[in-house]
């Protein structure tokens, strides 16, 4: 009876695979199979066993997504421009903006510290807001570029390694470090970077996979 | 029902099914693998090469201070002890978490989630499923101490008065925490759910 009832099951995900393979889902946390069904906007669809977001869309995630990146990216243009933050004691006062402060980090092996910071705050964020307008841009004028396939997989890749959220904690700590020692005052460049953190998790929370994924992969849903 | 039930693979990128045979995806062009391959082996790898860097990180200096020429290193733990003392316990607190207790507990996290595959432990596998996500969400939070290290140096130049210096147990940090965010990312979470680990 049990096994009657598998090969039942069985049968029917094999007709549903037949008529149309793009209406199937595995979840990719855990691999249990799904009809893809529509899902409204600001609705996630989420995996039966593992809860794994598999369909989230948004309302207008293209223009969402590329307005968020572009902003994002002007942001930065501003902070790199403007200084970060003031030190003064004593008469004596520091005034550097984050461009600033890697170059004083280029030294020996500090160097890879400031190759860490220039990747991981300003490099990979800026890397994947790329890649997305890239990507975005071209299905917005209904087809996806040449590449759209290889860069979308690069800004999904580097995610993790975008750490603009956790730099502005660590100026928080270095702040109070720096509290008994000298006068600090922020720059414009500071609450710029908060503003880009905002808007780069706005972007993130924006972009749903599935749906860009069936866009370049030139179905309609 | 799970796609390798149906003798299907499911891309691991994007979750499209494909006939088994597949070599990549159709939608999203990744490489196709029922399972990633040596996907144990590589966390494994990975894991131990962080654990070796956070060994220096904490006996080496993170960074050290130099007030009018004289000069004071302090390593992860000496640092939190600093903090506490002047009182801000916040900071204190949470440099204890991201510097010591997150890496610890997540070096830890990606071991038994690894040893429960391999010799198929009995956990419940919701509970598991939610220490991977822990871990893949917290891993990052651990840069917190090595972006102090690197303002505080970059910043603070004020002539003979202050500087900081970075000291190697700061790279140290880095490259384990950047050791075991790859190991977790090497991780291919379906193995959890399977309790079978092959391919």
């Amino acid at each position: 009876m049990q096994d009657n009832h598998a090969e039942h099951e069985q049968k029917a995900w094999r007709a549903l695979f037949a008529s149309d393979p793009d209406g199937l889902i595995a979840c990719p946390s855990c691999d249990t199979l799904h009809v893809a069904a529509a899902v409204a906007p600001g609705q996630v669809a989420r995996c039966k066993r593992c809860h794994f977001a598999l369909i989230a869309p948004r309302r207008d995630t293209l223009d969402r997504t590329l307005a968020l990146a572009l902003t994002s990216a002007i942001l930065m243009l501003a902070v790199l421009g403007f200084p970060f933050l003031t030190l003064s004691r004593q008469g004596l006062a520091n005034e550097i903006s984050i461009l600033g402060m890697i170059g004083e980090l280029a030294h020996g092996w500090y160097m890879l510290l400031a190759i860490a910071v220039a990747m991981f705050v300003i490099g990979l964020p800026m890397l994947r807001a790329a890649a997305l307008v890239y990507v975005v841009w071209g299905l917005r004028r209904n087809r996806a570029p040449r590449a759209a396939r290889h860069v979308f997989r690069l800004a999904e890749a580097i995610r993790p390694w975008a750490m603009t959220e956790v730099f502005i904690i660590g100026t928080g700590v270095a702040l109070v470090k720096v509290a008994g020692l000298a006068r600090v005052s922020f720059g414009a460049a500071f609450w710029i970077f908060c503003v880009m953190v905002l808007v780069l998790a706005l972007k993130n929370a924006s972009v749903c996979r599935w749906t860009i994924w069936a866009m370049i992969g030139g179905r309609n849903s | 029902m799970r796609a390798r039930d149906m003798g299907w693979i499911g891309c691991h990128n994007c979750g499209a099914v494909h006939d088994k045979g597949s070599r990549s995806c159709r939608t999203c062009g990744a490489r196709l693998h029922g399972r990633l391959p040596n996907s144990l082996q590589k966390l494994w790898a990975w894991l131990v090469t962080g654990v070796f860097f956070l060994i220096p990180a904490n006996l080496y200096p993170l960074i050290s201070n130099e007030v009018f020429g004289h000069e004071e290193g302090h390593t992860i733990l000496e640092g939190i002890v600093v903090f506490a003392e002047s009182g801000d316990y916040l900071v204190a607190g949470v440099i204890f978490l991201a510097s010591f207790v997150i890496p610890a507990f997540k070096v830890l996290v990606i071991a038994i989630l690894a040893l429960s595959i391999q010799f198929h432990w009995q956990l419940d596998r919701r509970v598991r499923h939610l220490l991977y996500e822990f871990v893949e969400f917290i891993g990052r939070w651990s840069m917190i101490d090595v972006f102090v290290v690197a303002l505080l140096t970059g910043l603070v130049h004020l002539g003979a008065i202050l500087a900081f210096l970075p000291g190697v147990g700061a790279i140290c940090f880095a490259l384990s925490v950047i050791c075991t965010m790859l190991s977790a990312q090497a991780l291919d979470s379906r193995l959890i759910w399977d309790g079978v680990e092959n391919e």
